[in-house]
């Protein structure tokens, strides 16, 4: 069978925590090295971006995007895919097949880069501490108020409590008693 | 009301977020042709840079 040479655009989601302790040179070049392996000929390999994910993948918020365009074999898009959602620090992996490599790319080349990977906040924690935090603000602020009102107020409550229980007792009787003084 | 989207790009390219948002409501899913205005072979190309801007998270699936 024939082994026909296309030109492929690769784009690669890549773990943050791997290009963390890795280095993304590092992370790049094993990205290589298992490409070139399946007899692809990397001819581009660039970091497109580090940047928040729409929607989180395997817990992870932010992902680093490596792109790449490569001549290769059919055989050699599944065999690369097989290995590396199996091995590497790869969260997703896309081929599309193209025409020819754009110019303006191919000078480009294989490409270092040095990015500062920012570390992953767990939102739990954020939560925890937006709460925590308000929480905190909202006690100390009921404990001045509670102690500024009841200093200025409980005189004046108490004063109003037993003048408005004095005059429920001159005024209304019990019921039972009523009652009893209605019969008689 | 449906408001069609008169200046196309010559080609869809699922890197190119920006543009890809302006096929999209507001719960992320892909206006009908008719809204769009697009012939059947270019809605289908948006159709697919579309889902793969979704695959690589780079637009969410639905909001």
């Amino acid at each position: 069978m024939e082994n026909k040479q296309y030109a492929y655009q690769v784009m690669f989601l890549l773990d943050n925590e791997e290009v963390r302790a890795q280095g993304f040179n590092a992370t790049r070049d094993w990205v290589r090295t298992t490409l070139e392996k399946h007899g692809a000929d990397v001819k581009v390999l660039r970091l497109w971006a580090e940047q928040a994910l729409a929607y989180p993948i395997a817990g992870r918020k932010r992902a680093t995007y490596l792109m790449g365009w490569i001549m290769a074999g059919q055989e050699t898009v599944s065999a690369t895919k097989r290995e590396m959602y199996l091995l590497g620090p790869v969260f997703r992996i896309l081929f599309l097949r193209e025409d020819e490599i754009p110019e303006d790319e191919l000078g480009i080349g294989i490409e270092d880069a040095d990015i500062d990977v920012p570390e992953e906040i767990e939102e739990e924690y954020i939560e925890e501490y937006i709460t925590g935090s308000d929480k905190k603000k909202d006690a100390e602020k009921d404990a001045e108020k509670d102690s500024g009102e009841d200093s200025e107020e409980d005189s004046g409550k108490s004063k109003k409590k037993e003048e408005a229980e004095g005059s429920a007792s001159e005024k209304t009787p019990e019921p039972a008693v009523a009652a009893s003084n209605e019969k008689e | 009301m449906t408001q069609e989207i008169t200046k196309h790009p010559k080609r869809f390219d699922y890197k190119d977020i920006e543009t890809l948002q302006r096929y999209m409501n507001a719960q992320g899913r892909i206006h009908s042709a008719q809204r769009t205005g697009l012939k059947a072979r270019q809605q289908r190309k948006l159709k697919r840079a579309i889902k793969y801007a979704r695959f690589l998270s780079l637009l969410p699936y639905g909001i």
